[in-house]
């Protein structure tokens, strides 16, 4: 058999969602080329965690549960799997996602934006980014690759600067080599798992079940080693605050963890803003408007946070914040409890 | 000029609020090492906006575009400035605004009788190739985004007009900002109230 120079896998669709970064967007990419539904699956699930040894300077970062890969976090209401592939050098990672391309399926790798060409970081800053590849041509010695994160970008790159971006060492060199570096790439790509055809229809039922859960989850107590639920929560911007006010640095653990948060919680905003346009719900609409309300609080924590690196935002102002986010964010539980019954 | 330019909002007040400017969102490419917009050095590039210190129409409503202030600031952050302004009875207050990831709170409306209500600011992302998502009709949308080091082209980021209604019907003496850094303000303009009947 003549193992082809060339490859490029059709219909490979590009996602979006305004304040989500790469670990969905090449989510919602493998969800929409198996034909599974974007944000039906990854809108569905709300919830809080935070376990400190888990952090991960990633744009992709988010907290699983022990024993969960990341994807199974993200959707955990869809069979659905991944895998972290560690390949022992950059020929063995790119043959390996090459025979993924070549085998039909789109494949989602870690790279450094500092070797990529058309990242805005380009020979600027190291970050620890995901991007979709889904083809190659080795006479031209270029790979496919689509990135739906602004600027969005699915054209071709050369072999060469793909495999440097992913062998990279992410270091941190510069005053802009924030959040997402010292974690070296290490050729690792994700092995993914979707059973489109087991995927739960979205239907009343499954409204139902999803948010009963998602508020079962906020009043789960907390673990000795994670912050967990809505008093996890508590407990964990209590604690950040504390350990500003003794001269801690926490800018950068808690851009991860809000960053991963904010996503999270507008895409279930939409998620129920969806539901309640599909079932003509109106007050889930209300209800869903609630939830987007925290994702905004989000975004003011996650620059407030940013700011206490040189002591432009102060302790006290932080811990503000957070009351007010706490407090709405029982208030947006409450309407979902209340609605619950009456679905 | 264009038809929409010359279909200006009757008896608009432009506020000047470069007072409270602490933050340098616009530079000129020469100067691009020194913009500070967003956590990560990026800013807009001048020479795609409207003149700096000039009055500009956005939407029909006129706004005196910010000059940059003696510390090279011109435009601020959301952190609970309370701006005064002219005396009047106001419907609307437009604002030209950007935030990083779009966001939310309430700014607080100071009456010149003592009375005070909340209202909503909203305020859409600032980020390339990110719609509105609070509706606002109207932006200013560059090509080019500028980071410390370098132009990128083709990437341009937003600001918006974004407005906040003035409920009641009695003098408007000042705003209180919210405490959201994410939220930048570069101009404010009050829109005259309009008796029930008068546009009719």
């Amino acid at each position: 058999m003549i193992n082809p120079s060339s490859h490029v896998i059709e219909a490979v669709p590009s996602w979006r969602y305004d304040v989500v970064g790469c670990l969905w967007t090449s989510a919602g990419t493998l969800l929409g080329f198996h034909g599974a539904p974007i944000l039906e699956t990854l809108g569905a699930a709300w919830g809080f965690r935070h376990d400190p040894a888990q952090l991960r300077r990633e744009e992709y970062y988010f907290p699983c549960p022990p024993g969960a890969s990341l994807w199974e976090a993200i959707a955990p209401y869809h069979p659905v799997r991944s895998t972290w592939r560690e390949p022992a050098d950059a020929e063995e990672g790119w043959a390996q996602v090459r025979d993924e391309v070549l085998a039909g399926w789109p494949v989602i790798v870690a790279a450094d934006n500092f070797d990529l060409p058309f990242r805005p970081a380009y020979q600027d800053v190291h970050t620890n980014h995901l991007v979709v590849v889904y083809g190659f041509d080795e006479a031209r010695s270029t790979v496919r690759v689509l990135d739906a994160v602004p600027p969005r970008f699915d054209g071709d790159i050369a072999i060469k600067e793909l495999m440097a971006a992913r062998d990279s060492n992410n270091p941190e060199l510069h005053a802009r080599d924030m959040f997402f570096t010292n974690r070296p790439i290490a050729n690792r790509w994700l092995e993914v798992e979707i059973d489109t055809a087991a995927f739960p229809a979205f239907d009343l039922d499954t409204l139902r079940r999803t948010i009963r859960s998602n508020l079962d989850g906020f009043r789960a107590e907390s673990s000795v080693e994670a912050f967990v639920g809505a008093g996890g929560q508590r407990r964990y911007l209590r604690d950040v605050v504390v350990r500003l006010r003794a001269g801690e640095t926490i800018c950068d653990e808690l851009f991860l963890v809000a960053g991963a948060v904010l996503a999270q919680t507008a895409l279930h905003a939409a998620w129920l803003a969806l539901a309640a346009q599909r079932f003509d719900i109106p007050r889930l609409a209300v209800a869903a408007r609630s939830v987007e309300r925290i994702a905004h609080h989000w975004s003011a924590v996650r620059i407030a946070g940013a700011l206490t690196r040189n002591g432009e935002y102060e302790p006290a102002r932080l811990e503000r914040r957070f009351h007010v986010l706490v407090d709405d964010h029982g208030r947006a539980l409450d309407e979902l409890e209340f609605l619950l019954p009456s679905l | 000029m264009t038809l929409r330019s010359a279909l200006e909002v009757q008896g608009a007040v432009p506020v000047p609020i470069a007072s409270h400017f602490d933050n340098r969102g616009i530079t000129r490419q020469e100067d691009k090492a020194r913009g500070e917009f967003n956590i990560w050095f990026n800013s807009f590039p001048a020479e795609q906006l409207p003149p700096v210190g000039g009055r500009i129409t956005l939407g029909a409503v006129p706004f005196l575009f910010p000059a940059r202030d003696d510390h090279g600031h011109d435009n601020l952050r959301c952190g609970e400035q309370c701006i005064e302004l002219p005396l009047g009875r106001y419907d609307w207050i437009y604002l030209i605004a950007a935030s990083e990831r779009r966001s939310e709170d309430p700014l607080h409306l100071r009456y010149a009788d003592g009375s005070l209500d909340p209202e909503w600011l909203r305020v859409s992302d600032f980020w390339p190739e990110t719609p509105a998502h609070f509706g606002e009709p109207d932006g200013l949308h560059c090509a080019d985004m500028h980071y410390p080091r370098h132009v990128q082209r083709a990437m341009g980021p937003s600001v918006w007009r974004s407005r906040v209604p003035v409920t009641r019907e009695t003098e408007l003496a000042a705003i209180s900002l919210p405490d959201n850094p994410a939220i930048h303000v570069f101009a404010l303009t009050l829109v005259p109230a309009n008796p029930i009947g008068a546009s009719v």
